[in-house]
């Protein structure tokens, strides 16, 4: 592994950034609007029963701390799908950078984009509903730490698929935020999904991140449990999309694919 | 003198279409070698497996002494690769492939091309004919004993590729680099490359010096040669 050509990997992400307005919009519009929506439904709620766990603090939490996973996700696939997009992808597989070096660079990258993301939302949230990332504490990191683990492995997922089945599958890198979203229990707890679903929702990692989440902004201390399952499981997570894309770029290599974007 | 690059009984086929059946392509430390044939012969699929972007059903590539796909990252470390077809990004960085003192590496490689006014425009900014000079100086920015040229002056007025063929020649004779180009100019060949291997419905037809061949298939020039066998092998 050669951390310079990681380095060099963060370095072409950053200028593709810097050159393409457009991009920041994952960074800093829609999160910006995340907060107002569920910032101003949180607000509603609040007004209509003031002791409910799903007042303003409850749903702006979860929509700060969703926009780690999705951006730590969204970081990985794009940052692959943007070699793809400039049909560079070709030029890329024909040097020395490995696809773990690769994938590391985008995912050192991404890291950038979270804490952009992350002021953003913690910035409007603060602005104009008054809260404060202080409600969560020091909670946060291990719970931020799951949520990008988790986005690593489903970003690292994705670019499997979109090796194995080409740019039309682009549209699952956005989807799969969203199947997250509804099924790790973002801004309500389990047992209020369809019962079909609990169980799906309760392997998820992403899933005991929020529950941390929920039981640290209650009052109580952040239970130890559904950190280390969740940081069990978003190991496997990115262990098990390594896997995948591992075995989807061998079918791409098999099968020439390359020259589909190229 | 060793070989840059040695592939042995490479096969591969695509949707029950045999595409490459059973070819050896071996180039030695410094030769210049040309991949030829008609459309459909089996070029492009030859030199994407030489380059590990696609693996071969049978056969086994080594790339300076690395077997491809194992330590693909060690053997392109040795290859530097443009097609004349491919864009580039905004930004080349010659870090992609290990260069320490990248200013240096770029503002050399600008030079021997006559480019020097390239150094700090986007290649969005250029043309694209300029660009595909931007590419084949990538291709050298580290280098390379081994250089994979697809294409290169495709889409070149002939002033510049007669600059590009040039900088070539110049870089491989002044390096020791090793050169393997495919191209459906034939003079571009003929000033480029010491031997050629003409590819038709993926197997090998003719190896051997341009002027051999040309003799072979009796003509003059490979032109003749190229033109017969696109009219009897072409898909």
């Amino acid at each position: 592994m050669s951390w310079r050509r990681i380095r060099v990997v963060i370095r072409r992400h950053t200028y593709v950034l810097w050159r393409a307005p457009h991009r920041w919009f994952d960074i800093a519009f829609w999160p910006l609007m995340d907060v107002i929506l569920w910032g101003s439904l949180g607000t509603y709620i609040a007004q209509q029963d003031a002791g409910s766990r799903a007042g303003t603090p409850y749903l702006i939490s979860g929509i700060v701390m969703f926009h780690v996973l999705f951006q730590s996700q969204i970081a990985v696939a794009t940052g692959f799908m943007e070699e793809t997009w400039s049909r560079n992808l070709l030029n890329v597989l024909t040097t020395p950078v490995t696809e773990f070096e690769y994938v590391a660079g985008t995912a050192v990258f991404g890291m950038a984009k979270v804490l952009l993301a992350l002021t953003t939302v913690s910035v409007t949230a603060f602005i104009a509903f008054g809260f404060s990332l202080d409600e969560i504490g020091w909670s946060m990191v291990p719970i931020a730490a799951i949520l990008v683990i988790v986005g690593w492995g489903v970003g690292v997922a994705n670019i499997g698929v979109v090796l194995r089945f080409g740019q039309g599958a682009e549209i699952l890198t956005w989807g799969t935020n969203f199947i997250l979203m509804a099924l790790s229990g973002v801004f309500n707890p389990v047992e209020a999904l369809p019962g079909a679903l609990q169980p799906v929702a309760r392997v998820l990692p992403s899933t005991h991140a929020f529950n941390a989440l929920r039981t640290v902004m209650g009052g109580d201390p952040l239970p130890v449990d559904e950190i280390v399952i969740g940081l069990v499981g978003g190991a496997g997570f990115v262990v098990g999309g390594f896997a995948f894309s591992w075995w989807m770029l061998r079918i791409f290599r098999r099968r020439g694919f390359v020259t589909r974007f190229s | 003198m060793g070989d840059v690059l040695r592939a042995v009984g490479l096969c591969k086929t695509y949707n029950k279409v045999d595409a490459v059946k059973g070819i050896d392509v071996v180039v030695a430390d410094g030769e210049r070698v040309g991949l030829l044939g008609p459309n459909g012969a089996g070029k492009t699929t030859t030199l994407l497996m030489l380059l590990g972007a696609v693996l071969p059903d049978h056969g086994s590539i080594e790339v300076a002494g690395h077997r491809l796909p194992r330590h693909r990252s060690r053997a392109m470390q040795h290859v530097g690769f443009a097609a004349g077809y491919l864009p580039l990004p905004d930004r080349v960085f010659a870090g992609w492939y290990g260069v320490r003192d990248e200013r240096t590496a770029v503002d050399e490689t600008l030079e021997r091309f006559g480019i020097t006014g390239f150094a700090d425009r986007l290649c969005s900014s250029l043309s694209s004919g300029q660009r595909t000079l931007v590419g084949i100086v990538k291709a050298t920015l580290h280098r390379p004993r081994l250089l994979v040229l697809d294409e290169p002056t495709a889409s070149l007025d002939p002033d510049i590729a007669l600059k590009v063929r040039t900088g070539l020649l110049e870089y491989c004779t002044s390096t020791g680099a090793a050169l393997l180009v495919t191209s459906h100019d034939m003079r571009e060949v003929e000033m480029l490359t010491e031997r050629v291997i003409f590819l038709a419905r993926g197997h090998i037809v003719a190896n051997d010096t341009p002027a051999a061949i040309a003799a072979l298939y009796g003509y003059d020039d490979l032109e003749g040669v190229f033109l017969e066998l696109a009219e009897t092998h072409g898909r």
